[in-house]
């Protein structure tokens, strides 16, 4: 092995690798089919090693995909040890055997060789638009048993020393819904892989396998450095917090997530027992997207800077008892799980609040919103599948305002514009924008939820839709009160009527109207301390009503009025 | 003997480039910025240059200018109250954007605030469908009561933003119409003439970024069309736009977004000019400045453009010059990481206190300071003699890292460029590859002050073997000014099927924009024999989300028989998706979103370059100096000033060349050849 990588190649190579990710990025990105991939960026590039272990990400991969990478490679690496050779690409997205997180989610690896040796693996994974099932979009609730989300693909082989294996290629097209643009999105993530493949043994070439190897195991070991550095500046103790899922769409209701996290020097453990026992419905996770959530609450609070790798799994010690909520096994269904995920950050910040509260942020809308609209296109005569994430508010910070409207959390998608919703599907959006008052009073207030109107044109159609924070609402911190709650209503001949938290198969008539209302977030510190001219905005905005100030900073014109006297 | 002046502003200083129509003859001039009225630099600057080159005010037939008002404006918001109109139910959406947030871990960091108020934006019970077909006509009354709450606000300008506006402009134009009856005194926005295209939320905040510039541009362009028409009351003014072609001051009282992103442009458009001199095709230029470095592609001698940009962090969609920015200049900060990694950038000394060797207290190690250490900058610094660079506080400011990776300072400051440089060739990775290209098939023109110093290693490590030095480094972008055409973009945005029926669809769409493109000549009073016409469609294939530019026909005039077979058009299609994204599916459908129009009118006449005067150039180098270039061991190198070099020169490395603006290294192994232009070719050697 060569001599130790001084501080200065070391970036250069790191730099090289990372843009490797970055341009296998942009080209899935813009090959793809899926509006989930191309508009809303709902994929990820890694680069492991041999072992399988996270060396690198792209810029914008998603956080909740950095460990569904680490769980493939185990499985990959397990299964095919010997059999592993140049030109194979490995696929899977099973949750339960093959490492993913849930089936729409298709992992790709793709092994590189040099000089006959493996050396280390190109991944990417995107969230088809539909992977077969029960309902279309593959995300609904009311299932029971993963088999009724959708196909379960095992790892795989896809290619075989460069030869596609169209056996299975037929498999996976058979089993999805538009399979025409799903197989698009298979050789977009085909020709990514392909492309990182070169780029890497063009980054040997200038460099040298051993100084890239090398350049691979400092990498993570200098992030596991900076992450126990940044535990460090935690103060010692343990510190607790429980929240709750509203429910699982299938009878369960309350479901606790409960962490007890230890700080002692510069190690940590976050330890979710207590945990609800796995549920009936899709909002169970498997340990490693618990491991994701819980590492990208502790990168925001601590250095946000940090590089996505192996050195902070590795640091990060987390215990999950199989079977449970946050680390379900066989045939827990888990379409959902980011609605779970989204509420790990959300405890992780509560139980350090306790421990470093100017780094934390309060609740936020906690919640992967979900509608899903499908029917047949009354203009074209075919199946049409609109499927769409929204945002909500995001929890006050202890120096500024959460921001209204935004993604949090795990995912930072990107909503589809109106004119191409109307464009593409018989759909009408009639209304978009925050929800008056959903934003947490505090010194600084929560952020605001979204409430989107949609009715269908010249046809009916079917709705189905997943939410959470509809009932257990975004808690404030140190005296920031509560932001609003989300739900679903339908408005039709009848009249306005609440739909069920995780609708499935509404049926939705020519006139009617559905009506998505996402979660705001909890406020931070007292909202007597809330600066008057802040308090003046929120009301000029008229994004809080004169009850709302009324009600939370009613005190506060009063004892600034007494100031000036 | 008329004279064309381009006169580009920047935040130090502004630079003039004036070229004589008839002889070929060039002088440049430089003089201080006045950033609170950028209008009086340019005058003073313009009467100077005319004094010190005996030119006659009243010989100047055009002045070309690139203004950042605009840029800066959005930048400190320093605009006046601006309000909206919109779609009942989507006020918010100027607000909510994409629903992103701008870094995935960073929880403190937002997008910016809208420049429009939430209370200033006023909903109107208005609607079209996807179509175009009215759903809800706006009621009279209604509309009224919008004008007067925007009256109410106190706005100078409003924009004007309905859903499906680019389909059907009908309502926006009403309320136009009424607006400007009931409220003369407000500038208008519209939507369907900012930027008529789909995607709502791009397409407002474009158009209230417009709306946001008007009031600011008309009072800049009052100051300075009235100074010019003083001084020198021939020339015509033209205002350069982000899509690297220029506008008339009218034009750009009633788009002023279109010249936010119009720095970069002109640098691109004045590297392709050079690139045409020197007869390299494709070129990838790289710009450096102080604190950051600018990349952009150039393909057959035309600049690319792009549709997606932002300033400021607010998005625009209009024609770009597709230039890519990072954080890395001449000023920019070594540093170690909290992994202990070092990283240049992008923090910069800027200009004060600047690099530590400028001796002006900055204490932190720069790029500069890592040049001058080497021995590639010289200690009399750019400006010949004017600021001298002291190398001993660059070495202070290198030591603490040299001690703590335990290296030599000279090898240190080798690392810090060879850090920087890997930031550059991973932007212009980003910008080639991204859309299919490979670097390894262009050549590299580095400019700006510190472009050419770090050329070399940047073309290396893309595999390139060619690079080209323009005469005047430091005023390409003046230079650009210069050349660039008159130009206006036009587009009908429909979605339609790529078959016989869309190619009817095509016909009648650029028959539309024939019409536009003709009145748009005739105003500008562009002769016949100066025009072009480039036809574009933006396509995809039916089912995907991402638009790709095909330029599907280009000559000075475009009828219906240059529009081929929907085959053809669908295999052309087919090998540019292949190009850009590595695939093509022939057998899936395709569907036109926007059908474009480029309209272009030619100013600049090309003449032959003026010959050497052989009595005052000599070619032999000045002097000699030790210099790092990649040994550990420094080498003892000629140093030439490339205003003494003759044309047809062959300089072979090592080498320095030093001129007012830059200075070019020639690598050991490498060979510098000084063009009929003057520009330099660098041929990199083999050896490496």
């Amino acid at each position: 092995m060569a001599a130790k990588l001084d501080p200065i190649s070391l970036e250069i190579i790191s730099n090289s690798l990372r843009s490797i990710a970055d341009e296998c990025f942009a080209a899935l990105m813009r090959s793809s089919y899926s509006t989930n991939i191309k508009e809303r960026k709902d994929h990820s590039i890694a680069i492991v090693d041999r072992e399988g272990k996270l060396v690198v990400q792209a810029a914008l991969t998603l956080p909740i995909h950095i460990a569904s990478m680490g769980g493939l490679m185990r499985c990959v690496l397990d299964k095919f040890d010997g059999d592993i050779h140049e030109g194979d690409i490995f696929i899977a997205n099973d949750p339960h055997t093959a490492g993913g997180t849930h089936l729409p989610d298709i992992n790709y690896a793709m092994p590189i060789f040099v000089e006959g040796a493996l050396v280390a693996f190109v991944c990417n994974i995107a969230h088809h638009a539909d992977i077969g099932g029960m309902v279309p979009g593959s995300m609904a609730g009311g299932m029971s048993e993963i088999y009724q989300e959708g196909l379960r693909i095992p790892v795989v082989k896809l290619f075989r020393q460069g030869t596609l294996q169209t056996d299975i290629m037929d498999i996976l097209l058979l089993n999805v819904r538009v399979p025409e643009e799903r197989k698009g999105d298979h050789n977009a993530q085909i020709a990514s892989c392909k492309l990182g493949a070169r780029r890497f043994n063009e980054v040997i070439d200038v460099h040298g396998l051993d100084n890239v190897l090398e350049a691979f195991d400092e990498i993570m070991s200098r992030t596991a450095v900076r992450m126990k550095a940044a535990i460090s500046e935690i103060p010692d103790g343990t510190y607790e917090f429980t929240d709750f899922m509203d429910g699982d769409g299938m009878g369960t209701m309350d479901i606790p997530i409960c962490l007890k996290l230890t700080v002692k020097g510069d190690n940590i453990c976050l330890d979710f027992t207590g945990t609800s026992k796995q549920v009936l419905g899709n909002i169970n996770t498997t340990l490693n997207a618990v491991q994701a959530s819980a590492c990208y609450a502790l990168i925001g609070a601590l250095d946000s800077d940090m590089p996505s790798n192996q050195g902070i799994l590795d640091v990060v010690e987390i215990i999950c008892e199989p079977g449970t909520l946050l680390s379900s096994v066989f045939p827990a269904p888990v379409a959902a799980r980011a609605h779970s995920c989204q509420r790990v950050i959300d405890v992780v910040f509560g139980a350090l609040s306790k421990a470093i509260p100017e780094r934390v942020i309060a609740a936020a809308n906690g919640a992967n919103t979900t509608a899903v609209f499908s029917g047949v296109d009354p203009r074209t005569g075919k199946p049409y599948l609109y499927f769409e994430t929204l945002a909500g508010g995001m929890g006050a910070r202890a120096t500024k305002d959460g921001k209204d409207g935004v993604q949090v959390g795990i995912t930072n998608t990107s909503n589809l514009p109106v004119e191409s919703i109307e464009q593409e599907y018989p759909i009408r959006v009639v209304e978009y924008g925050f929800i008056q008052d959903s934003g947490g009073a505090g010194t600084y207030r929560g952020g605001m939820g979204l409430r989107r109107v949609l009715k269908p044109v010249d046809h009916e159609c079917v709705f189905n839709g997943a939410g959470e924070r509809f009932r257990y609402k975004p808690w404030g911190l140190f005296g920031g009160q509560d932001g609003g709650s989300g739900r679903f209503l339908i408005k039709d001949k009848d009249g306005q009527r609440r739909l069920d938290d995780k609708p499935g198969e509404v049926q939705v008539s020519r006139d009617d109207v559905i009506i998505v209302e996402t979660p705001g977030a909890g406020g931070y510190g007292s909202p007597e301390k809330r600066d008057a001219k802040a308090i003046e905005l929120d009301q000029r905005s008229r994004k809080f009503s004169d009850s709302y100030i009324e009600k939370h900073y009613g005190g506060n014109a009063n004892s600034s009025t007494e100031e000036r006297q | 003997m008329g004279w064309t002046i381009g006169v580009d502003v920047g935040g130090t200083f502004t630079d003039f480039y004036a070229a004589n129509d008839e002889s070929g003859a060039v002088h440049v001039g430089k003089t201080s910025s006045t950033p609170s009225n950028p209008a009086q630099a340019i005058l003073t600057g313009l009467s100077d240059i005319c004094k010190q080159h005996d030119i006659s005010l009243d010989d100047i037939t055009r002045l070309s200018h690139g203004t950042t008002v605009g840029t800066n404006a959005l930048i400190q918001r320093s605009g006046d109250t601006v309000a909206l109109i919109t779609t009942k139910g989507f006020r918010d959406l100027l607000e909510i954007g994409r629903q992103t947030r701008p870094h995935m871990y960073d929880l403190q960091r937002d997008h910016p605030v809208p420049l429009v108020d939430r209370e200033n934006r006023i909903e109107l019970e208005e609607r079209m469908d996807a179509q175009g077909d009215v759903v809800t006509a706006p009621a009279r009354e209604a509309i009224e009561k919008a004008i007067d709450e925007v009256i109410k606000t106190g706005a100078t300008a409003c924009a004007i933003g309905f859903l499906f506006a680019f389909r059907n402009p009908a309502h926006e134009q009403l309320v136009a119409e009424i607006m400007r009856e009931k409220a003369p005194h407000i500038a208008l926005s519209l939507s369907s003439e900012v930027q008529s295209e789909f995607r709502e939320y791009e397409r407002l905040s474009t158009t209230v970024l417009n709306a946001y510039l008007q009031p600011i541009m008309s009072k800049y362009l009052q100051t300075l069309e009235d100074g010019v028409s003083r001084q020198a009351a021939s020339a015509t003014l033209g205002i350069n736009q982000s899509s690297g072609g220029l506008m008339s001051p009218q034009r750009s009282r009633e788009l002023p977004v279109r010249t936010a992103l119009s720095g970069p442009a002109a640098g691109a458009v004045g590297a392709a000019h050079v690139a045409r001199q020197a007869d390299r095709h494709n070129i990838i230029t790289l710009d450096i400045g102080g604190t950051s470095a600018d990349v952009a592609l150039i393909r057959n001698f035309e600049v690319d453009v792009a549709f997606d940009r932002d300033v400021a962090g607010f998005p625009i969609r209009l024609p770009s010059v597709d230039v890519e920015t990072v954080g890395a200049g001449g000023g920019s900060i070594a540093w170690f990481d909290r992994d202990g990694l070092l990283k240049m950038g992008p923090v910069s000394a800027g200009a004060t206190p600047g690099p530590a060797c400028y001796g002006q207290g900055g204490e932190r190690p720069t790029v500069t300071d890592a040049n001058l250490l080497l021995g590639r900058l010289s200690t009399r610094g750019l400006l010949d003699g004017d600021m001298g660079l002291d190398a001993d506080l660059s070495r202070a400011a290198y030591q603490p890292i040299a001690d703590e990776l335990g290296f030599s300072v000279e090898k240190t400051a080798r690392g810090a460029l060879g850090v920087m440089v890997a930031n550059m060739v991973r932007t212009i990775r980003t910008i080639s590859v991204e859309r299919g290209h490979d670097p390894r098939e262009f050549v590299l023109m580095p400019f700006g002050g510190a472009g050419p110093l770090h050329a070399r290693d940047v073309a290396i490590s893309l595999g390139m073997r060619e690079m080209v030095v323009p005469a005047a480094p430091g005023i390409v972008c003046a230079q650009g000014l210069l050349v660039s055409d008159l130009k206006e973009d036009f587009v009908v945005s429909r979605r339609f099927a790529l078959n016989d029926a869309g190619i009817k669809i095509l016909r009648d769409a650029l028959a539309y924009l024939n019409k536009r493109a003709a009145i748009w000549f005739k105003q500008e009073k562009a002769p016949a024999d100066v025009r072009m016409l480039q036809l574009v469609v933006d396509a995809r294939y039916v089912g995907q989300n991402f638009e790709l530019a095909v330029p599907i026909a280009s000559a000075p005039s475009l009828g219906t028989t240059d529009i081929r077979s929907a085959n053809e058009l669908h295999i052309l299609f087919c090998d540019s998706h292949e190009t850009a994204y590595g695939y093509a599916s022939p057998d899936d459908g395709v569907e036109i979103v926007n059908v474009r129009l480029s309209a272009s009118a030619r100013l600049f006449k090309e003449s032959d370059p003026v010959a050497d005067d052989a009595s005052v150039l000599d070619g032999k180098p000045r002097e000699h100096r030790s210099v790092f270039f990649n040994d550990d061991e420094a080498v003892e190198t000629a140093v030439y000033s490339r205003a003494e070099l003759i044309s047809g020169q062959t300089i072979n490395g090592p080498a320095i060349i030093e001129q007012l603006d830059t200075t070019t290294p020639v690598y050991p192994g490498d060979s510098a050849t000084v063009t009929p232009h003057r520009h330099l070719i660098i041929t990199i050697g083999e050896g490496e």
